[in-house]
């Protein structure tokens, strides 16, 4: 949004500038006009030229041919008059009525400065007098006091230069001016604007001009809130809902689970008994883990889940998870081989402690749980090249080619926008997904050399 | 083990049905010392007269939550508290054990998993009166802080012995690298993997009757070490 802005700017300077360059334009079309306007020589040239193309004869005085043919298209007379004598010694043949032939040097002065009985007059002087060209009467405009200052003109050039500056500076002026009345007019709609994609509340004013404008976004504004908080509502009811589910379904499946496992191990019952009561056991335990997954799950969804990144030594983190599943696999059916050099002990990363052991934890008894005849599971972790690879594989029954595509790409039923009519994968590995992805992680899912499934996480190492 | 068994715990839920699981499996594993009650008013009630050294409350209880009550009881004594939560919200506010409960679980659980907290917290909390432990060929009294083999007596070092606590007190189990470092550093344990190696020798030199191929006291390789005595 920062264009609008540029945007004025941009057209206030063209509009100015395009007024200095049309004046520019228009001073250049006069001079043009006012220089082709004086056709062939100044009049006082011609005078000039007239006073020395006429030479004394025996005759008298005689006006050389070309002058007399010049003067004569131009309907001009003439007139010479004597320098000593102030008499007029030569007059031309069309030498008007009104003209007088006697002069003074207060005639000689005024007919220089301007006219005589309304003739535009130009005087030229040769050796023996003065040589007056008369015009005719709508020929010549003569100034008849040109007479300036003559600091005025000797500083020309100087306020020249002030005017200029000053018309620069009234124009910077305006522009200023303008350009920041209307920025304030048209600001705040475009900060409006932009608020809005941002999800952010925008409220302006409806004064001025541009009212309307501001009253549909107030409006637009409005409407996106209402939205955004009935969305908020929504979700959080949603994962309010999962939460309540999982939390009241979690004390009956204690006595389930209790006394199931209590049967299993107890004496007084016979074996194919007992067999029925695990079976019970291992299912709640399945739904205990599918509850609180769920839980986390949609929590995680719908961002309700703080995660707490820290700056964590991965190693003795994965570590520990390792250790606990060793340490509750009394029978040993799922021996975990853990495959980690010493190099990788430094290794630190960014996570939310908890979380990322969940998420290995999930990825342990997913193995565990695909495997019920038992497995041999493998931990290891590597660093190459600034990442930490965290690599849980076992040597079970693994995946085909089209469910290990299915679970690399097709969405879980819980976060699926369409309609899902069959359950894509566990949940359990869409929390690891979830977890993975809150630490700008990544997961690779394959098949071990084994021939079992593999599972890949690479988070970013610090 | 049986003084363990003999401690008196307290059991605090709103359900009848959880309160007789719990007990029978407590039970099933040894515990013979037990009361039970139904809320904070009959809870703090029975804690008056029967004087639980361990007690195990439920979060949610019909007049006030378990945490409200957990004060009052410290008030009276100070003695572990296991809290069990339907909630996977309470997680959060266990993390770290901020509010003076000694350890937590989420419902449901498996019975192996809740007698494990109990020991657990009971041995922690508890030292054992006559601390002999029995391994193969010799045997660590944590009384006097020394070994017992072919007849002498070694002295144990002050890591030494907080090592061999906390291995003690997870016996059978493995202990990370990570754990033993903690018991033996204290709080920011990193960077002591070689320290530990080194103490792990001398115990190994004093415990088993050949360090070389040692039986009490175990590698797990790159994990942890193990404690194997003679009681299981």
């Amino acid at each position: 949004m920062k264009s609008i802005p540029k945007l004025i700017r941009r057209f206030l300077l063209i509009l100015l500038l395009s007024t200095v360059l049309l004046l520019a334009l228009n001073i250049a079309v006069l001079v043009l006009i006012s220089a082709s306007q004086t056709p062939g020589a100044s009049p006082w040239t011609t005078a000039k030229e007239a006073a020395d193309a006429l030479e004394k004869t025996a005759n008298g005085y005689q006006l050389s041919n070309e002058m007399a043919q010049e003067l004569r298209s131009e309907s001009v007379w003439a007139l010479f008059i004597d320098n000593h004598t102030l008499n007029t010694l030569w007059t031309s043949e069309n030498l008007p009525d009104s003209v007088p032939v006697d002069y003074d040097a207060s005639d000689i002065a005024r007919l220089t400065r301007g006219y005589i009985a309304d003739y535009p007059t130009f005087t030229g002087e040769n050796d023996q007098g003065l040589m007056i060209l008369g015009y005719p009467k709508d020929r010549f405009w003569k100034q008849m006091y040109p007479a300036w200052d003559y600091d005025f003109i000797a500083g020309l050039p100087r306020i020249l230069l002030i005017v200029l500056a000053a018309n620069a500076g009234l124009l910077l002026l305006i522009y200023i001016v303008t350009s920041s009345r209307l920025l304030r007019s048209v600001n705040p709609i475009a900060e409006g604007i932009q608020q809005l994609p941002d999800g952010q509340p925008a409220y302006m004013k409806e004064t001025g001009v541009l009212s309307q404008l501001a009253h549909s976004i107030n409006e637009t504004s409005h409407a996106l809130q209402r939205q955004k908080y009935e969305l908020a509502k929504k979700e959080t009811a949603r994962a309010n809902w999962i939460a309540g589910v999982s939390h009241d379904i979690r004390t009956p499946l204690s006595m389930v689970m209790g006394y199931a496992s209590q049967l299993e191990t107890s004496d007084d019952l016979p074996e194919s008994q007992r067999q029925k009561a695990m079976v019970i056991r291992r299912q709640s335990e399945k739904i205990r883990a599918l509850v609180s997954d769920l839980n986390l799950a949609s929590k995680l969804e719908y961002d309700m889940q703080p995660v707490n990144l820290r700056q964590e030594k991965l190693v003795p983190l994965v570590r520990k998870v390792v250790v606990n599943f060793i340490n509750m696999d009394i029978e040993n059916r799922y021996p975990i081989v853990w495959d980690t050099s010493e190099a990788t002990e430094t290794c630190a990363i960014s996570a939310d402690r908890e979380l990322l052991q969940r998420a290995i934890s999930n990825l342990i008894q997913n193995s565990i749980n695909h495997n019920e005849t038992g497995c041999q599971i493998s931990v290891s972790i590597t660093a190459p090249q600034g990442k930490c690879h965290i690599l849980v594989e076992d040597d079970g029954i693994g995946v085909s080619g089209e469910q290990l595509e299915k679970l690399n790409h097709a969405a879980h039923y819980m976060v699926c926008d369409t309609n899902a009519t069959e359950q894509r994968h566990g949940l359990g590995l869409l929390l690891v997904k979830q977890i993975i992805s809150a630490h700008q992680g990544e997961i690779i899912m394959g098949r071990s050399a084994s021939g079992g499934f593999s599972v890949k996480l690479i988070l970013p190492c610090q | 083990m049986d003084y363990i068994t003999d401690k008196r715990i307290l059991l605090v839920d709103d359900e009848p049905e959880l309160l007789d699981m719990v007990v029978s499996m407590l039970k099933a594993d040894g515990f013979g010392n037990i009361r039970t009650a139904g809320s904070v008013q009959k809870a703090l009630e029975t804690a008056a007269g029967f004087k639980p050294e361990l007690a195990i409350l439920d979060v949610m209880l019909p007049d006030g939550d378990g945490f409200m009550l957990m004060k009052q009881l410290k008030i009276m004594s100070d003695y572990p508290i296991l809290f069990l939560t339907a909630r996977g919200e309470d997680e959060d506010k266990f993390r770290g054990f901020g509010l003076g409960a000694d350890d937590y679980m989420v419902k449901p659980f498996l019975p192996k998993e809740l007698t494990f907290r109990v020991r657990a917290i009971l041995r922690r909390s508890y030292r054992e009166e006559k601390p002999l432990v029995k391994l193969h060929g010799s045997e660590i009294d944590f009384a006097r802080g020394e070994v017992r083999k072919n007849g002498s007596r070694i002295p144990l070092t002050a890591k030494e012995f907080e090592l061999l606590s906390a291995l003690h007190r997870n016996q059978g189990r493995i202990v990370t690298i990570d754990a033993l470092c903690e018991a033996a550093w204290g709080d920011n344990p990193f960077g002591y993997e070689n320290s530990l190696m080194v103490h792990i020798r001398r115990i190994r030199e004093k415990i088993e009757e050949n360090p070389s191929s040692p039986v009490s006291l175990v590698t797990v390789k790159g994990l942890g070490y193990k404690l194997i005595t003679k009681e299981k």
